[in-house]
């Protein structure tokens, strides 16, 4: 797991990448129930977002950071205003400037590379490698 | 009308068929696009991040070069229109990002270039009403589903493109050709975009909510702009994953645009296409 100090330091250091604040967030769950890879999360974006209030660093550990597909829905709806695709886009940050990465090339088939717009293979490496 | 040009680096490989159609329907209707020389990759993802303005350096680029040509900039696949829009917006309402962006420009680029999708010239250039009399009648009936999917609409203050929870522009776009819009409840949702390489299950379960939420309300093909909403779309149902019946052929709006013009089929790049159209909109 990545390290980033005392929890203060994460929710700080989150704030400042995102240009967000977390603690505006009422848990009321409307970007959960927008979000489009929510199948295949483990903590709801929702939660997420409380873990970085809390500053818990199993924010930075999960693997919903990694399955947000960027699709602004949480965005547009937050009631608070919350930008959260850039707090999650922090999280990722934090995590691939130490270079923990989630998607290398190796793992992608080689009959999918060759047939998918290479501007998913561009924007998948910028999110989700180092 | 003479206007710049953006295709992005998808339009010249995967997506031939959206910049093909794209360049011949609007020449059908007089507007001759003129491709940007030296463009390069916009960058495809708008950083989130506030503190990576690198990301931005490319979209600059290319939005300083048409500022030297023409105020306004058509790009049409809605990755590249976002990227665009929004670094322009960076670049206008944010001091910090408008000086790092030109000290990597050597330029005092503010912003002015308007980024312009086809979609917004057919309704405001050549007006929706003259389109409807252009149209020829042989798509008339032919129920589609307007897809507008995420980048094209959100965030609305920064694309300040349309409702960002219910966009009309597109059906109003259909209407106007002669085929009819049917309702769909999952227009503006995700597709799975790039996860389509990272966490298949997103693409393939939205993908089929999408599908099949279109089929429901009686589409026989579905539109969009975005050449990885089609691919996921299109390519999921070549893969036997789409459990619509039958298949639902996914064109991009230049396409169905071309077709109501009849402009000649061969140029507006069907063969690629996993399920294809043709014996549906030429049969």
């Amino acid at each position: 797991m990545v390290s980033v100090g005392p929890s203060g330091e994460l929710c700080e250091k989150i704030s400042e990448i995102s240009g967000q604040n977390p603690f505006l967030c009422m848990q009321c769950g409307t970007c959960s129930a927008s979000c489009t890879g929510i199948g295949v999360m483990d903590l709801l974006p929702r939660q997420v977002v409380r873990m970085v209030q809390l500053g818990r660093r199993e924010a930075l550990a999960c693997r919903s950071i990694w399955v947000c597909s960027s699709c602004l829905a949480c965005t547009t709806r937050c009631p608070r205003g919350i930008d959260i695709a850039r707090l999650m886009e922090a999280l990722r940050a934090i995590n691939l400037r130490r270079g923990h990465e989630v998607l290398s090339p190796e793992r992608i088939p080689a009959a999918l590379l060759t047939e998918v717009p290479q501007m998913a293979v561009t924007c998948a490496f910028r999110k989700l490698s180092a | 009308m003479k206007l710049p040009y953006f295709p992005g680096c998808t339009l010249y490989t995967r997506a031939r068929g959206l910049d093909h159609s794209t360049r011949a329907a609007l020449a059908a209707l007089g507007i001759e696009l003129e491709e940007l020389p030296n463009w390069t990759c916009c960058g495809t993802a708008f950083p989130l991040a506030q503190d990576s303005y690198i990301g931005m350096v490319a979209a600059a680029r290319i939005l300083d070069s048409a500022a030297q040509h023409n105020g306004r900039l058509v790009t049409v696949c809605s990755f590249c229109y976002h990227v665009l829009k929004r670094v322009n917006h960076s670049i206008k309402n944010n001091a910090e990002a408008r000086r790092k962006l030109n000290d990597y420009l050597e330029q005092g680029y503010g912003g002015e270039t308007v980024p312009v999708h086809p979609l917004e010239i057919l309704k405001h250039d050549v007006g929706f009403e003259a389109l409807r009399a252009r149209a020829r009648g042989r798509l008339k009936g032919l129920k589609v589903a307007c897809y507008y999917g995420c980048l094209l609409v959100r965030p609305a203050a920064e694309m300040a493109f349309d409702d960002p929870e219910n966009p009309t522009i597109m059906e109003e776009f259909a209407a106007a050709l002669g085929v009819e819009p049917v309702h769909f409840p999952y227009k503006t949702a995700c597709c799975g975009s790039y996860q389509v390489l990272n966490a298949y299950d997103v693409v393939a379960s939205r993908g089929r909510e999408i599908l099949a939420a279109a089929a429901a309300h009686g589409a026989q093909v579905l539109i969009t702009s975005c050449p990885l909403c089609q691919f996921n779309l299109d390519w999921l149902q070549g893969r036997g994953e789409g459990t619509v019946l039958p298949a639902l052929p996914v064109l991009y709006f230049t396409q169905l645009l071309g077709t109501a013009l009849e402009l000649p089929a061969e140029g507006l790049g069907f063969e690629s296409h996993y399920v294809d159209p043709r014996p549906l909109l030429l049969g």
